[in-house]
C-alpha cells in the first residue's frame, strides 16, 4: 500500500518570478551560525572572536558531544560569539574574508568510524535530523531507516533536483556512504517519474519512494509516518538530497561544499531569486535591492513553517520574503474577558483538515489527542514520526489559531522526558 | 501572514450556507408559523451562547443557528413555546454548551434537543415534511460535500444503505423524505459524527441501517421520529465506531510495517 499521489494541499503563496532558470552564485558579506528554531545547542568555542578561520574550519563544538563540531561556511573573520546562559548557543557571527583558505578534512576511506568521525568534525553532522523528537542524532546512534528527501513541496521551494543535477556522482557516493551508517533501508523520496536514483546504491539497500506534487508529500515526516515509523527505541533520519551530495563530495574531495540552493520569493519582493549562497547566509544581503518599497519581514523557511530570522537557518533552503503586517493591538480588555478561556478555539474536522496532513492518518483523532494532551493516545497513531513542520500546513489551513505545531511539541518533549533514562 | 480559512466560524457559515435553500424551501411553504418557529428558536439558542459568553467566557457561534435551524424544522408541533424553548435549552445547554462550545461536544445539540421532545412530551404530534424538502437536501448535501464541511462517508454510508434497502423492499416516501432531511441537518455534522474514514461510512451505514429497521418494525411511529431516534443512537455510537476503525488501521499498519 503506498501513499496517494493526490493527497495533500496546494497552497498559493505568490512570488515574482526569478530573472533566470539557472542559479547564480551570491556569497553574502556576512554569515551566522545558529541553531536550527527550537533547538537548544550548548556549545564550547574553538576560535576567539577576531580569529581568521577557513572555510569548513571547526568554529564551535557540541558541550555534550564535543565530537560534533559547527563550521565556518566561508573563509571569515570571527566577528562574534554570542551565547546565551547556560553556554547556548545564541549566533556566531562572521565576516567574509576574500581569498581565504579551505580546510581539507581527512577522508575516511570505507572505515564506518571514520566517516563518523569525518562527518562530525566537518560539520555535516547536524544536516541529519532524526525523529522521534528532533534535532541531530547523537554521535554514536545507528538509525532503523534514513530517508534522503529529494522531492520538496514546500510553497515555493527549490526543487532539489536542481540541486544535485550536475552532481550526481557526489550524490550516489553520499547514499553509499549513509548505507554505512544504517543496517535498514535508504529510502530515496523523489517526485513520481524521476529517476535520480542508481541502482544498487547504499549497499543496494536504497529504495526509491515515489511522491506526489502536492505538501504534504514531500516531507519527510508523512514519508516516514507512512512507510517507517519512528519509535523511541528505534529513530529514523532524514536529510535533505543535495546534503547528501554534500557528504559525497567531503568524503571524496575532502572539503565541505562552499554553496547550498536557496529559492528568495515572496509577494513583497520586486523579482524573485535562485541562488547558490554560502550555509547561514545574511538574509538581509541576499534580499537587499529586489524587494519592493515598504516595510517587509524576511523568514528563513517556507511561507508555511519558516520565522522571521537573521541568518538563513541550518538546514533551510527558502527565504521568504512578506509584507510586514502591523502588530496585531491586543484585544479590548472587555472583548478578551468574554472569549479568551475557551482559546484556541476547537477544531472541526472537515476534508482540509484531513489533506492537510496527507490523508494517511487519522487527522481527527489525531489532532483531539494533541489537544486533550493525551500523549498515548497520540504516540499510538504516529506522533513520534512528526515534528512541528508536518503541522505548519494544517496550522495554516485552519487559520493560525490550533497551534497544532505548539501542541505536538509540547507532546513530544513529555514523551521525551518520559522514556529518557 | 496570510492565513488559510477553515476556522471554526467558518464551518459553521459554509454549513449554514448549505442548508439554506432547505431552510428557504420550509420557510416558504411554512409561511408564518414557521417563521415563528425559527424566530422562537434563534432567539432562545442566541440567549444561551449570549449567556455562556457572559458566564463562562465560551465564545458565541454561528452553530447555534444551525441548531435552531433543525429543531425549528424537525421538533414535534403544537407544544407552544413554553415547552418548545424548554427543548430548545435542554438541547443547547446539556448538548453542546457544557461541553466547551461548538467543537467539543459529543451529540449534535439539535439531536439531543429533539429527542428530548420525543421522549418528554410523546403526544404531540411529529411534523410532516414535504417532498420538495428532501428534493431540497440533495444540493444541501452537495454543497457541505464540495466544501469539504459534510463528512463524505457518512452520507455515503447512509445512501448506500437506503439505495439497499430499496432494493430489498421498498421503504415508505415519507421514510425517505424524513430520513434525508435529517441525514443533511443532524447527522452529517463534523464533529458528532466520526472522524475516521472507516468510521464515517460505518456511522451513516449504522443511521441508514436504523432507519431501515425502525421503519419496518417500529409500529406508529412517525417518520420525522424514526430519523431523529436513529439520528441518536448513529451519534451517541460514533465514538464507539472511531475506536474500531483507528484499531483497524493500526493492525492493518502493524501487518504491513512487520513491527510488534
Amino acid at each position: 500500500m503506498s501513499l496517494a499521489l493526490s493527497a495533500g494541499l496546494l497552497p498559493r503563496f505568490t512570488s515574482p518570478a526569478a530573472g533566470t532558470e539557472e542559479p547564480v552564485e551570491a556569497i553574502t558579506e556576512e554569515a551566522g551560525i545558529t541553531a536550527e528554531a527550537g533547538q537548544r545547542l550548548r556549545v564550547t568555542p574553538l576560535v576567539a572572536e577576531g580569529a581568521r578561520v577557513a572555510q569548513g574550519a571547526p568554529v564551535a563544538a557540541l558541550r555534550d558531544h564535543p565530537a560534533i563540531r559547527l563550521v565556518a561556511p566561508m573563509a571569515a573573520t570571527v566577528a562574534a560569539i554570542r551565547l546565551l546562559p547556560g553556554s547556548v548557543l545564541s549566533e556566531i557571527v562572521l565576516f567574509r574574508e576574500a581569498g581565504g583558505d579551505r580546510q581539507d578534512h581527512p577522508l575516511p576511506g570505507s572505515d564506518t568510524a571514520a566517516l563518523r568521525a569525518t562527518l562530525q568534525n566537518a560539520g555535516l553532522w547536524p544536516l541529519l535530523r532524526r525523529r522521534p523528537f528532533g534535532g541531530m542524532p547523537g554521535p554514536d546512534e545507528r538509525p532503523a531507516a534514513i530517508f534522503v528527501m529529494a522531492a520538496d513541496t514546500r510553497p515555493l521551494a527549490p526543487s532539489p533536483h536542481t540541486a544535485i543535477v550536475h552532481q550526481q556522482a557526489a550524490f550516489g557516493r553520499g547514499l553509499d556512504a549513509l548505507g554505512q551508517l544504517t543496517d535498514g533501508p535508504v529510502y530515496v523520496v523523489e517526485p513520481a517519474g524521476t529517476e535520480l536514483l542508481e541502482r544498487g546504491r547504499a549497499g543496494g539497500r536504497a529504495v526509491a519512494l515515489p511522491c506526489g506534487p502536492r505538501h504534504p508529500q514531500g516531507l519527510a515526516g508523512l514519508q516516514i509516518h507512512h512507510h517507517r515509523p519512528a519509535t523511541a527505541e528505534a529513530a529514523v533520519w532524514d536529510i535533505h538530497a543535495e546534503d547528501v551530495a554534500a557528504i559525497g563530495t567531503l568524503i571524496h574531495d575532502g572539503v565541505v561544499p562552499e554553496t547550498r540552493l536557496v529559492r528568495v520569493a515572496g509577494s513583497a519582493l520586486r523579482q524573485g531569486r535562485l541562488v547558490r549562497t554560502q550555509p547561514g547566509a545574511d538574509l538581509r544581503g541576499l534580499v537587499h535591492g529586489y524587494a519592493l518599497p515598504g516595510a517587509h519581514t524576511i523568514r528563513t523557511g517556507s511561507p508555511l513553517d519558516g520565522g522571521a530570522a537573521h541568518w538563513l537557518g541550518p538546514r533551510d533552503r527558502q527565504v521568504t520574503v512578506l509584507p510586514r503586517q502591523g502588530r496585531p493591538g491586543a484585544a479590548h480588555w472587555f472583548r478578551a474577558a468574554l472569549t479568551r478561556s475557551s482559546l484556541p478555539l476547537p477544531v472541526i474536522p472537515t476534508a482540509a483538515l484531513d489533506q492537510a496532513l496527507g490523508g494517511a492518518l487519522p487527522a481527527a483523532a489525531l489532532v483531539r489527542a494533541l489537544g486533550a494532551g493525551e500523549d498515548e493516545a497520540a504516540v499510538r497513531l504516529g506522533a513520534l514520526s512528526l515534528l512541528e513542520e508536518d503541522m505548519a500546513l494544517a496550522d495554516y489551513v485552519l487559520g493560525g489559531e490550533a497551534n497544532l505545531a505548539a501542541q505536538l511539541r509540547r507532546t513530544l518533549d513529555r514523551v521525551a522526558q518520559e522514556v529518557a533514562p | 501572514m496570510s492565513r488559510g480559512l477553515w476556522d471554526r466560524e467558518t464551518v459553521a457559515l459554509l454549513l449554514l450556507a448549505a442548508l439554506m435553500p432547505m431552510a428557504m424551501l420550509w420557510l416558504w411553504y411554512g409561511g408564518a408559523a414557521a417563521f415563528g418557529r425559527l424566530w422562537l428558536a434563534l432567539l432562545v439558542a442566541g440567549a444561551w451562547h449570549l449567556l455562556f459568553m457572559l458566564a463562562r467566557a465560551q465564545p458565541p457561534s454561528f452553530a447555534g443557528a444551525l441548531s435552531a435551524l433543525a429543531i425549528a424544522m424537525l421538533a414535534p408541533v403544537e407544544l407552544g413555546p413554553l415547552r418548545l424553548a424548554l427543548g430548545i435549552s435542554f438541547g443547547v445547554i446539556a448538548g453542546e454548551l457544557v461541553f466547551g462550545g461548538w467543537g467539543r461536544n459529543l451529540v449534535n445539540p439539535a439531536t439531543v434537543a429533539l429527542a428530548f421532545l420525543g421522549f418528554g412530551f410523546p403526544a404531540a404530534p411529529w411534523p410532516d415534511l414535504l417532498a420538495p424538502l428532501a428534493w431540497a437536501a440533495i444540493p444541501a448535501a452537495l454543497i457541505g460535500l464540495a466544501a469539504g464541511v459534510m463528512p463524505a462517508g457518512v452520507i455515503g454510508g447512509a445512501l448506500a444503505a437506503g439505495l439497499a434497502a430499496q432494493a430489498a423492499a421498498p421503504l415508505p416516501p415519507g421514510i425517505w423524505i424524513a430520513a434525508s432531511v435529517a441525514l443533511v441537518l443532524l447527522v452529517a455534522d463534523p464533529v458528532a459524527s466520526a472522524g475516521t474514514r472507516l468510521g464515517r461510512w460505518l456511522n451513516g451505514a449504522l443511521y441508514g441501517g436504523l432507519v431501515i429497521l425502525f421503519a419496518h418494525w417500529w409500529t406508529g411511529a412517525a417518520p420525522v421520529q424514526i430519523a431523529v431516534a436513529a439520528a441518536l443512537l448513529a451519534s451517541l455510537t460514533a465514538p464507539l465506531l472511531d475506536e474500531a476503525a483507528i484499531a483497524l488501521w493500526l493492525a492493518q499498519r502493524r501487518r504491513r510495517l512487520g513491527q510488534s
